[in-house]
């Protein structure tokens, strides 16, 4: 018999210790449940990072496993946003409606009541309809289900057209930012049906949790961020073990082979294409609740090249790495751009770090690229005493794939 | 007596040309409180008498606009002022030197003068002044300028004598009482297509909306709509409800308020007010309350079919002559085909600039990404940098046209050497991965946004185009194309003649192209493949720099610049077809028209625009995964 997932990879028990451990120290420390040693916000900015964490092992899923440089994938985490902040704002909107309302000599009717909530969102856009896509709006479970609809269908709609037409390495690449480019650009438009360039606001006050309180809430919330993560990294931690796991391996390695052996690459890339938009809208639903709002500048292109950003510094092909990297990046991140860094006194020049941080940021990704391909989680091989055979050495000739000095000499 | 005058300046303000010339004297006599005091709102009448004195009437209207008419301190005599000289305003007289208080008309009282002066300088012997009448006369035309005009028609300077014979037809059109003499005028024009042939049909066709229950004889009407097919039944109730004609249908926020005043006891009309959070509650309560008498029966859907009925919905020209409008119309119609060729003309134009900015936006990358195979993402902040290269060299030499001379090269040295130095530090050691060169210079791409930011700025700066790029190249009032536009076409195509010459005509093109299909044999043959690669990639960046020089001349130069640009580039060049400049030609070229084409049909919105062309494009790989014009042979396999 087969030893279960954990005890064969013991990277993910360690990994669901720390991220148990970092919840419960947070909970201990937080204003809601402990000593108030961390305050709300941060308690927001560690759930937030949490749910960064999710979509970027999502994207090592893609990427690091199957070799899907997807340059969209903030276009799902986003849309998972946008998916429950539909259900958000419609039902507390209704909540302030209704109470307004009831001070009338007489009830208002149902129709009266959607009419004055139509209004009060749709207002900053000059309507007072609910567009057709908020026909679920009314339901939790509806918008529910579309968190996890929506981010799935249009990663298969999209997955299949691009991966059927061979469409592969930089260009699918392209393509995928295209793709949120082109949906960031519709999701724009006061017509769009999402109050355009509005987004979604005043996602933070969850409707039915009113007496609850922020500082509680956000707990709550970096509970299930946590345990969103937990399940999900166990879950792409499964899909990547096994045989599934090691086709997607080949798949990335050399995708023409694969095919020759006999396996739908198309199927299998679809399949882990699918699943990790559903994850990453997964991770957007729970991540703008507490962010408070949405709108599409969060679906720009930059958005999804960082968090590929984040998964090359933690190191892909890992999924730790990837959470690594995106706790670390973000954290560093917004360490440095919210003005708390020391300023840097070259003498000559003082360097603000709000405004040099972007530079430091891009050319130390430069150089992770150049120099340490496997980013932070490199560090952990470092520590087990692996070190990759020194292919090093010039190469002996100018193609691709030509041995090197040392390959040819050992 | 008094009476007479006003009738005279009656006859004036309607006839002036042909009233007959009162002796000037008598006028200022009898104007003479007004003269001195003037007010916008009754000159007019005086200003007419004077103007219709004769020359000399015409000469104090100049002085008195000029505010060089005046008072003769000793007598009060009203004196002309000119220089030195004084003469007698009445009569022109020359009078000795004396002290003199100017006279000061604001600037409503000179307007009114100065209209009044067109009709005379229609006929100035200077062309200048002729032409600025007819310029003040075609912006405020109405039926006394008509025959102004035609008084003056003969005109020594044939420009002048067709603009004047142009004008006079317009204001035939408008303002002849006679319907032959407009329809002659209308059909006169033929399918011109000039605006103020357009400005001058419209209102006689402007038609207003009217609900009748019978039809006059002898109305206009442009058409008769039905309720339910032309005009919502809606919006024809409403006509008449707005007009009187039938009883308002109840709305729901009037059943409401009515209900709430006749609250009592808890109850409305028998029905509790907790119930009435339901329409059928509702209706219940208000029948209750009209069979009570206490509420007015609202209209009912029968009685609003009836009384939709009963009446006409009919469009109706305020022109009441229907021959007239019946010529207009046609006449509007044969224009239209024509206004439609030139309309497309003109989407084509814009079409081709917007190509041809794309291209030089993208031609770089056809070096770069197409020829060798490297996805760089830090070529929009090349095209950035070539931009704020323009500016910087503004700054150092005022001269626009000179200092553009010297940005162009400049540019092309300082982003030539940048992606050298990208080149040999970065990209070198990724060739093998392609996904990776993305990522890293995607890294340098925000490191130098950023830096960009840091130094220049994060609003936008200016890089001014010469003078000369000014202003638009108009063959008529629809197609038009600026300078800078035609510029960027121009320049679009020298890189296309340059790309081609440089890759077909010089070692180093051969080279490159050595290397790109096979580094190894090209080695062999004694190429270089590192030095070519780094020229190649100097050279692609080079090129985006100069392209950003032209982008910035009409684009705000900022630290975004380029980025707005990377997606659409990147596009061009793969829908074209990766390693080949023909295809990126034709790439540009369907991503331009597209963009256009797609706004032409959805004018209000270029974001709904973008959102297509890209859906569009996406789609479009589907079917041409290798572009419009695919690679073949062993070229595919290295692209």
């Amino acid at each position: 018999m087969r030893k279960p997932l954990v005890l064969r990879h013991p990277s993910i028990l360690v990994f669901l210790a720390v991220l148990a451990v970092f919840t419960l120290a947070v909970t201990m420390l937080s204003a809601g449940y402990g000593t108030g040693a961390i305050s709300t916000s941060m308690v927001k900015t560690l759930g937030k990072t949490l749910c960064l964490a999710l979509a970027a092992v999502a994207m090592d899923l893609v990427w690091g496993y199957v070799g899907i440089l997807s340059l969209g994938q903030m276009a799902f985490f986003a849309l998972g946003g946008y998916m429950i902040g539909m259900w958000l704002m419609v039902a507390r909107t209704e909540g302030i409606v209704t109470g307004s309302l009831a001070n009338l000599p007489i009830p208002p009717t149902e129709a009266e009541i959607s009419q004055a909530v139509a209004t009060q969102i749709f207002g900053v856009v000059g309507s007072d309809q609910f567009p057709a896509i908020w026909a679920l709006s009314g339901s939790l479970i509806g918008q529910l289900a579309l968190v996890v609809l929506v981010p799935g269908l249009l990663a298969l709609v999209f997955g299949w057209l691009a991966f059927r037409s061979r469409v592969n390495g930089v260009y699918l690449s392209i393509l995928t930012q295209a793709m949120t480019l082109a949906l960031a650009l519709y999701l724009f438009q006061n017509d769009s049906g999402l109050r355009g360039n509005n987004g979604l606001s005043g996602l933070q006050n969850i409707p039915g949790l009113e007496s609850v309180g922020q500082e509680r809430l956000s707990v709550w919330f970096l509970w299930a961020s946590a345990l969103a993560l937990g399940l999900g990294y166990l879950m792409i931690a499964w899909v990547a073990s096994g045989k599934f796991g090691s086709v997607a391996r080949a798949i990335r390695d050399d995708e023409a082979r694969v095919r020759f052996l006999g396996y739908s690459v198309e199927g299998y890339k679809l399949v882990i294409f699918v699943l990790a938009a559903v994850i990453t809208g997964i991770a957007g639903a729970l991540y703008y609740p507490q962010a408070g709002i949405i709108n599409p500048a969060e679906l720009a292109p930059i958005a999804s090249i960082y968090l590929a950003v984040w998964v090359a510094i933690g190191g892909r092909g890992r999924l730790y790495g990837a959470a690594i990297g995106a706790v670390f990046v973000s954290l560093v991140s917004s360490w440095f751009t919210g003005g708390r860094a020391p300023d840097l006194n070259l003498g000559f020049y003082t360097v603000k770090w709000v405004d040099w941080w972007q530079v430091l940021l891009g050319l130390s990704f430069v150089l992770v690229t150049l120099f340490a391909p496997k980013g932070i989680a490199g560090l952990v091989d470092l520590l087990e005493g692996l070190r990759p055979p020194k292919r090093g050495g010039a190469p002996l000739g100018p193609d691709m794939g030509a041995l090197q000095e040392r390959e040819a000499t050992e | 007596m008094r009476f007479i005058f006003i009738a005279l300046a009656l006859m004036a303000l309607a006839l002036p040309a042909a009233a007959q010339a009162p002796d000037l004297g008598a006028v200022i006599a009898q104007h003479r409180g007004q003269i001195e005091k003037p007010s916008r709102q009754s000159i007019g009448p005086v200003v007419q008498a004077i103007a219709a004195t004769g020359p000399q009437g015409a000469a104090l209207l100049q002085a008195w606009g000029d505010r060089a008419l005046g008072l003769r301190k000793s007598d009060g005599l009203l004196v002309i002022v000119d220089g030195d000289r004084l003469t007698d305003a009445a009569t022109g007289a020359d009078l000795p030197p004396a002290e003199v208080t100017l006279l000061r008309p604001n600037s409503g009282v000179r307007g009114v003068i100065s209209d009044a002066l067109a009709g005379a300088a229609l006929s100035d012997p200077d062309p200048a002044r002729r032409a600025q009448a007819l310029d003040a006369l075609s912006r405020r035309a109405d039926a006394s300028q008509l025959v102004l005009l035609r008084a003056a028609l003969d005109d020594p300077d044939p420009g002048l004598a067709a603009r004047k014979a142009r004008l006079e037809r317009l204001l035939t059109i408008q303002h002849d009482p006679d319907p032959a003499a407009r329809i002659a005028a209308i059909e006169g024009f033929g399918g011109d297509t000039g605006l103020d042939f357009r400005a001058a049909l419209n209102p006689i066709l402007a038609t207003r909306r009217v609900a009748l229950e019978t039809v006059p004889p002898g109305a206009n009407v442009a058409a008769e709509l039905s309720p339910g097919d032309d005009i919502s039944r809606d919006a024809a109730y409403a006509m008449l409800v707005e007009a009187g004609l039938a009883p308002a249908r109840l709305t729901p926020q009037a059943e409401r308020a009515m209900l709430a005043q006749h609250i009592q006891g808890g109850m409305v009309g028998g029905v509790p007010l907790a119930q009435l959070g339901h329409d059928a509650a509702r209706d219940r309560a208000w029948t209750a309350l009209e069979s009570q008498g206490l509420v007015q029966p609202a209209a009912s859907e029968d009685e609003v079919t009836a009384a939709l009925d009963r009446f006409h919905f009919l469009d109706v020209y305020a022109e009441p002559d229907q021959t007239v409008t019946d010529a207009a119309r046609a006449a509007l119609r044969g224009t239209e085909t024509r206004i439609g060729l030139m309309q497309a003309a003109d989407l084509s134009l814009d079409a081709l600039s917007l190509a041809s900015i794309y291209f030089l936006a993208a031609i770089g990358l056809a070096i770069t990404f197409g020829v060798m195979g490297v996805i760089n993402m830090a070529h929009g902040e090349f095209i950035m940098m070539g931009a704020y290269t323009g500016y910087v060299t503004q700054q150092f030499i005022a001269d626009r046209t000179l200092s553009l001379i010297v940005a162009l090269p400049l540019a092309f040295i300082v982003t030539f050497a940048a992606g050298v130095a990208l080149e040999r530090l970065v990209i070198r050691h990724l060739y093998k991965r392609p996904l990776e060169t993305l990522l890293a210079t995607f890294g340098v791409s925000i490191a130098l946004q950023q830096l960009a930011k840091n130094i220049f700025g994060t609003q936008a700066r200016p890089l001014t185009a010469p003078a000369w790029l000014d202003g638009a190249w108009t063959l008529n009032d629809i197609v038009g194309v600026s300078y800078i536009r035609i510029a960027i076409f121009v320049l679009a195509l020298v890189f296309l003649g340059l790309y081609l010459f440089i890759m077909n005509r010089t070692r180093l093109g051969l080279e490159v192209r050595a290397v790109t299909q096979n580094p190894g044999m090209a080695a062999s043959m004694g190429i270089s493949p590192d030095r070519i690669n780094m020229l190649t990639f100097g050279l692609g960046s080079g090129i985006a720099g100069i392209a950003g020089v032209a982008i910035g001349l009409f684009a705000k130069v900022t630290s975004e610049l380029g980025s707005d640009y990377i997606v659409q580039s990147f596009m061009t060049v793969v829908v074209g077809g990766v390693g080949n400049i023909w295809g990126t030609l034709a790439g540009a070229a369907l991503i331009g028209f597209l963009q256009k084409g797609i706004e032409w049909l959805n004018p209000a919105n270029t974001l709904a625009a973008q959102t297509y062309m890209i859906l569009f494009i996406i789609i479009f790989i589907q079917f041409r995964p290798r572009g419009i014009i695919a690679a073949r042979g062993r070229a595919a396999v290295g692209a």
